[in-house]
């Protein structure tokens, strides 16, 4: 009989639990089930909202492909967060330690110390990073009051803060993280908040996991063991932390 | 008009333009720059490696006068170590206003990452020069001392390797195939060695005292080692993407093809093998027109050129080839484009830089005792 329990509320029984283990004893890993996701791409929504990114950064882009011959076309759907690899090819280069993989494994920017080279973009072997330009929006909208309808409430939104890393970030001229390389951080702030990243919870499929490898009770450490997982770029050895349900 | 005098009008219209550039750079931050988060590294990258590429040569260069003390090439090595010294600062200037943090450089000094090529290289440049400075220092002091000479002898191995590790900065990287080729390191000082020749054709063609008797003859070993220089330049190009082709893995293959038939092919085609490689090669191989030093300074300009488009063609194509195919339709936004062309504020700073390295060049051989006729 199936498991009543809606699997967002075992992750989060599964995170609470998490939460108790000292820091170096979790293991956060994502699992993406494929099979499920249908290219809502609410995912990409919910992490642009909840990280208030602007124009030119996503952190957790949908791919789209198309497979097969007509008449026996389908599509596949492929979420691509940052791959928290456990080999990161994108930390080592960093000529300032910016960018690190943190006590929980995850691999964090510290936009403070961050210069803006961009080296660690270039290292990257899956687009997981993208460059905070300084764009916003409505920047060349026009300016006339009441022109577009909105647009004021729109400027408050964009200029809100994030929470990201658990610092509050204003996006203001050329301060932080504006000139700094932003990426996915499974994001860290809503985890240690007892909350799940948003991309799991806005994910309408049930498609996209979240929890302690290391635990063995934890539904994404059932997941992550199925023989039918994949990683993306294996060969390349940065032992990524994001699991595809094939 | 003497052609000195052009030179010093198109400096200083060029600096003027490069003001501009600076200035928008200064107010708008990178949002007027053209590069975006897949194509990340524009312009001012491949400008920083041309430059320094041309640093390495000439600190090489500058032992053939206070090292090796070849009579033939007595008094050039101060016209080399200026010649380095602006090259050095033309190529920082252009990586450091490509950063995202400018104020942040201090950094790289005092908090840097000792295992990233990247801190290595801006270390390794920073004392190269200094030691530049001190050498030119005393090239004005005691230009017979054995300290200069020193100081040479340990420079010229600080630049090839400064010269190979800015090749291992790409190298290094195994996500970009058409980077991640052993050879680059070992390609580099080549390629540094073969600008600085040219650089030094181009001065010694251009601002030599033509009464000096040894001119031509210096002309022609230059001529002759920029034809040999050239030679193995294309070999390596062969070579490289031969087995790149042959290979047939795709993301090398793709990189290799947008230089070869991309939208810029004749950048390479014409600016980078007729222009830059052939017609110096086959030109510089007459001893008559090698002598020559108009026909030097032009073919040491032409080389140049290439050098420059060369090395747009390693940094652009490597990434303008998507890491995952589907990324090009994921998600739309001019930032998020695996294409790219310098935008109006990259040319203009990029540009201008060029004319300020000219016109510091213009006013130091003016005012520095740089052309040293026996």
């Amino acid at each position: 009989m199936a498991d009543p329990q809606d699997v967002l509320l075992r992750m989060q029984d599964d995170l609470k639990r998490a939460l108790k283990k000292p820091v170096n004893e979790r293991r956060w890993v994502m699992a993406i089930d494929l099979r499920k996701c249908v290219g809502c791409s609410a995912c990409t929504i919910g992490c642009v909202a909840e990280n208030k990114l602007p124009p030119g950064v996503v952190y957790r882009p949908v791919l789209e492909e198309e497979i097969g011959s007509y008449p026996n076309v389908t599509r596949r759907f492929i979420p691509r967060p940052c791959m928290q690899c456990d080999r990161p090819p994108c930390t080592p280069v960093c000529p300032v330690y910016a960018t690190y993989k943190n006590a929980e494994g995850v691999v964090v920017v510290d936009y403070e110390q961050c210069i803006g080279c961009r080296y660690c973009i270039t290292a990257c072997p899956y687009a997981a990073r993208t460059f905070d330009f300084g764009s916003f929006y409505n920047r060349g909208t026009a300016e006339k009051a009441g022109l577009i309808v909105g647009q004021t409430k729109a400027t408050v939104y964009e200029q809100a803060a994030n929470f990201e890393y658990g610092v509050q970030w204003t996006r203001r001229g050329e301060e932080s993280p504006v000139g700094n390389v932003r990426k996915c951080h499974f994001c860290l702030h809503r985890v240690r908040e007892g909350m799940l990243p948003e991309c799991v919870t806005t994910c309408i499929g049930r498609a996209t996991y979240f929890g302690d490898a290391w635990d063995p009770d934890a539904l994404v450490s059932d997941l992550v063991g199925l023989p039918n997982v994949l990683r993306l770029k294996e060969e390349l050895g940065t032992e990524p932390r994001v699991y595809y349900l094939l | 008009m003497t052609l000195k005098r052009i030179l010093y009008i198109a400096s200083i219209l060029a600096t003027v333009v490069g003001l501009y550039g600076v200035f928008l750079r200064f107010t708008t931050g990178h949002q007027e720059a053209a590069y975006g988060s897949y194509v990340v590294w524009g312009l001012w990258v491949a400008m920083y490696l041309f430059y320094v590429g041309i640093t390495a040569g000439a600190v090489v260069l500058a032992s053939l006068d206070y090292v090796l003390h070849l009579p033939l090439f007595r008094g050039t090595g101060r016209l080399s170590l200026v010649l380095a010294l602006i090259t050095l600062g033309a190529g920082l200037f252009h990586i450091w206003l490509d950063l995202g943090h400018l104020e942040r450089i201090w950094k790289v000094y005092l908090q840097g990452n000792p295992f990233s090529v990247m801190m290595q290289i801006v270390l390794g440049y920073t004392l190269l020069g200094l030691m530049m400075l001190v050498a030119l220092y005393l090239t004005l002091r005691k230009p017979e001392g054995m300290i200069l000479k020193w100081l040479l002898i340990l420079a010229i191995p600080l630049a090839l390797f400064l010269s190979g590790g800015v090749g291992a900065l790409l190298g290094v990287q195994a996500a970009r195939l058409f980077w991640h080729v052993g050879l680059f390191p070992a390609q580099f000082p080549v390629f540094s060695l073969a600008s600085g020749v040219a650089v030094l054709l181009l001065t010694l063609g251009f601002f030599w005292d033509r009464r000096d008797p040894r001119l031509p003859q210096m002309l022609l070993v230059l001529g002759i080692s920029s034809v040999v220089l050239q030679v193995v330049k294309l070999y390596f190009l062969w070579a490289d993407f031969s087995q790149s082709l042959y290979g047939g893995v795709p993301h090398n293959v793709q990189a290799v093809q947008e230089v070869l038939f991309g939208p810029y092919w004749w950048a390479f085609w014409f600016g980078q093998v007729l222009i830059g490689a052939l017609v110096p090669i086959a030109v510089l191989s007459q001893p008559r027109l090698a002598r020559n030093p108009l026909w030097a300074g032009w073919m040491g300009a032409a080389i140049l050129l290439g050098f420059a488009i060369a090395r747009a063609n390693i940094v652009f194509p490597a990434l303008t080839v998507p890491e995952l195919a589907a990324l090009t339709t994921a998600f739309s936004d001019p930032r998020l484009e695996y294409r790219y062309f310098p935008s109006l504020m990259e040319w203009a700073v990029s540009v201008g830089i060029t004319g300020a390295a000219g016109l510091t060049f213009l006013l130091a051989e003016r005012w520095l005792p740089l052309v040293q006729v026996e």
